[in-house]
């Protein structure tokens, strides 16, 4: 028991940091609340299905041409959608919301039906006593990787210094000469590819459907909001201790109550600490 | 008795006045051309219009807390929602006429609103939008795996009205007054109020105006009339189910009301005519239907930030003014 409900709250926890961390750099660096998150995790699947099915490609490559899309349709949004509404908070949100549905609404209308698509790590893993798919170990390891691959590019590397002062002050950093434009650009790019891998990893052995990216998005906003919106260390810490609650959920109260556990968490933190777990207290 | 009448005379020379206007003769026009519509026959058409005007007061009611107040909220759809459910409640269970139910149901969107207000006031900007989004996803899990009221299939099987004349009629003038109340609202001294605390609370605070009290009243005000649109919603569709709790009617309200334009009251009308005639005219495209419609949403949002309201109607008075010379 102790050991399922640790292994498959590390799997959550590993898949909830991959799509939350992007969503809180986002929206730390340019207060963007990009509801289109979720879409993106449903078009990387959805590629990577395709692909596969129309031209055969092998799952590797499939992955990554469903990457570079990703990538690619998030930099067409900033620049056509984001960056001209950037003024209006509500302006963001709606037409990020209207960008969601537009996709969750094309791959409606290309493939209607329900997909699966196979595991490329085959096999299962026994790991004291309790036998898991390989592919979520895979899930593990990559997210591990990816997660510290990007805190070490933001707290190391030049551009992860624009973008820290860009989330600092947004002002000042035009003023010394950041093109700030180019760094939210970036960190929007950073969080379709955070999200294209959560679907890279974690969409194979489950099923995909139109309608999944909303679940995705509300996951993401969720552990945003418990770990404090903006801050990447509070995304991981958030992501790893809602999965280890929800798995917690699943296997000691009862599975149909866990989808409405992490909306009462947020509630609950938003009520006695709105900035989170480790966000930044904002001031009036 | 001769300063009411008085009052009665000075108040029907503003109303000639303002039926002279640009504006007012258009919104007189309008208002002529929809009461006609359930005399062309065609019920096809007047379901539409039916829809459009209960997710009008809807919008409305989201853009006098968001456009007017200031209060961003995402979960509009709990107070819809919960009037919706306990109308068909009172109708159903409890056999009341159809007013009363309808008066309960608002009175509890109220109630709820102090129930989501009061905690939420704490919260501000998007941690507000996100605190009434789980409110409503809240509120759409417990409806949806608990048992009460229905359970997942809702209440179903109210009774209908014989006169379709009658309900349409009756919706348009639910309509117009709650949005003329509205509107009545925003532009009274509660309305200055509710404007300076979205625009500066803090400065609003200083100057002595008690913001707790201010933003629950818009917040009370606001879940009023949405209770209003959730009741006559399920009393004219008949029956009500979870789904009426989903994030997308708030995404609804708050699309519609963009659309029209925020903080206009009256764009709420024009957004979700809109809306719903659009969704309706390219239903026949089928599966392409709602890709062509998002994307036109994508487009409309992008390139009109005030809303098509009054830029259009700007427009039309300057074409206008020219024809005529001025």
């Amino acid at each position: 028991m102790i050991v399922e409900i640790l292994i498959f709250g590390t799997v959550q926890g590993a898949l909830l940091a991959l799509l939350s961390l992007g969503f809180s750099l986002v929206y730390g660096v340019g207060g963007l609340l990009n509801l289109a998150h979720g879409a993106f995790f449903l078009i990387t699947a959805y590629v990577i299905h395709w692909m596969i099915i129309f031209f055969g490609f092998g799952f590797w490559i499939a992955a990554i041409i469903s990457l570079a899309v990703v990538v690619g349709v998030s930099a067409v949004t900033y620049l056509g959608l984001m960056k001209p509404l950037q003024d209006s908070h509500i302006g963001i949100v709606l037409v990020t919301f209207a960008l969601a549905f537009f996709f969750e609404q094309l791959v409606r209308f290309y493939s209607s039906q329900t997909y699966y698509i196979v595991p490329p790590v085959p096999g299962t893993i026994n790991f004291f006593g309790v036998n898991f798919p390989a592919q979520l170990l895979a899930l593990m390891i990559g997210s591990a990787i990816l997660v510290t691959l990007v805190t070490l590019f933001i707290s190391k590397s030049k551009i992860g210094k624009t973008i820290r002062a860009v989330s600092q002050d947004m002002e000042a950093a035009k003023l010394v000469g950041i093109n700030t434009d180019m760094v939210l650009m970036t960190s929007v790019m950073i969080s379709a590819l955070l999200v294209g891998f959560a679907a890279v990893l974690y969409a194979p052995g489950n099923f995909i459907a139109p309608r999944i990216g909303w679940g995705y998005l509300l996951l993401a906003f969720a552990v945003t909001i418990f770990g404090g919106m903006g801050s990447i260390p509070g995304s991981i810490l958030g992501a790893f201790i809602m999965g280890y609650a929800s798995s917690f959920t699943d296997y000691v109260i009862s599975p149909s109550l866990s989808p409405i556990i992490p909306l009462v968490v947020i509630l609950v933190m938003l009520l006695l600490r709105p900035q989170g777990l480790l966000g930044k207290k904002e001031l009036l | 008795m001769a300063s009411l009448s008085i009052d009665l005379i000075s108040m029907v020379n503003r109303f000639r006045v303002w039926a002279l206007t640009f504006r007012g003769s258009i919104t007189l026009f309008c208002l002529l051309g929809l009461l006609l519509v359930p005399l062309t026959g065609n019920e096809y058409l007047t379901t539409i219009i039916i829809t459009s005007m209960i997710l009008a007061i809807f919008a409305a009611s989201w853009d006098l807390l968001a456009g007017f107040a200031g209060q961003v909220s995402f979960g509009h759809s709990a107070f819809f929602g919960i009037a919706g459910y306990v109308t068909a409640a009172f109708v159903r269970f409890l056999g009341h006429h159809w007013v009363i139910a309808l008066l309960a149901g608002a009175g509890m969107a109220v109630v709820f609103s102090l129930l989501i207000g009061i905690p939420c006031l704490r919260l501000k900007g998007p941690y507000l939008a996100l605190g009434t989004l789980a409110f409503s996803l809240v509120l759409y899990r417990l409806f949806l795996t608990g048992t009460w009221l229905g359970g997942t299939e809702g209440i179903s099987g109210l009774p209908r009205a014989e006169n379709p004349y009658l309900v349409f009629y009756a919706i348009a003038g639910f309509m117009v007054v709650s949005l003329v109340a509205m509107r009545a609202i925003a532009d009274s001294r509660l309305g200055t109020v509710m404007k300076a605390i979205r625009d500066d609370e803090l400065c609003a605070d200083a100057s002595g105006i008690n913001t707790t009290v201010y933003k629950l009243l818009a917040f009370m005000i606001s879940g009023f009339f949405a209770g209003i649109a959730g009741a006559i919603f399920v009393l004219d569709t008949t029956a009500v189910n979870p789904a009426i709790y989903q994030p997308l009617y708030s995404f609804y309200a708050i699309i519609m009301a963009s659309i029209g334009g925020i903080a206009t009251i009256y764009g709420s009308i024009i957004g979700a005519f809109l809306f719903i005639i659009l969704s309706e005219v390219l239903r026949p495209l089928a599966a392409a239907a709602l890709l062509i419609f998002a994307a036109l949403l994508i487009l409309i949002i992008r390139f009109a930030e005030e809303g098509v309201m009054n830029p259009v109607l700007e427009k039309v008075q300057e074409l206008y003014d020219k024809i005529r010379g001025r």
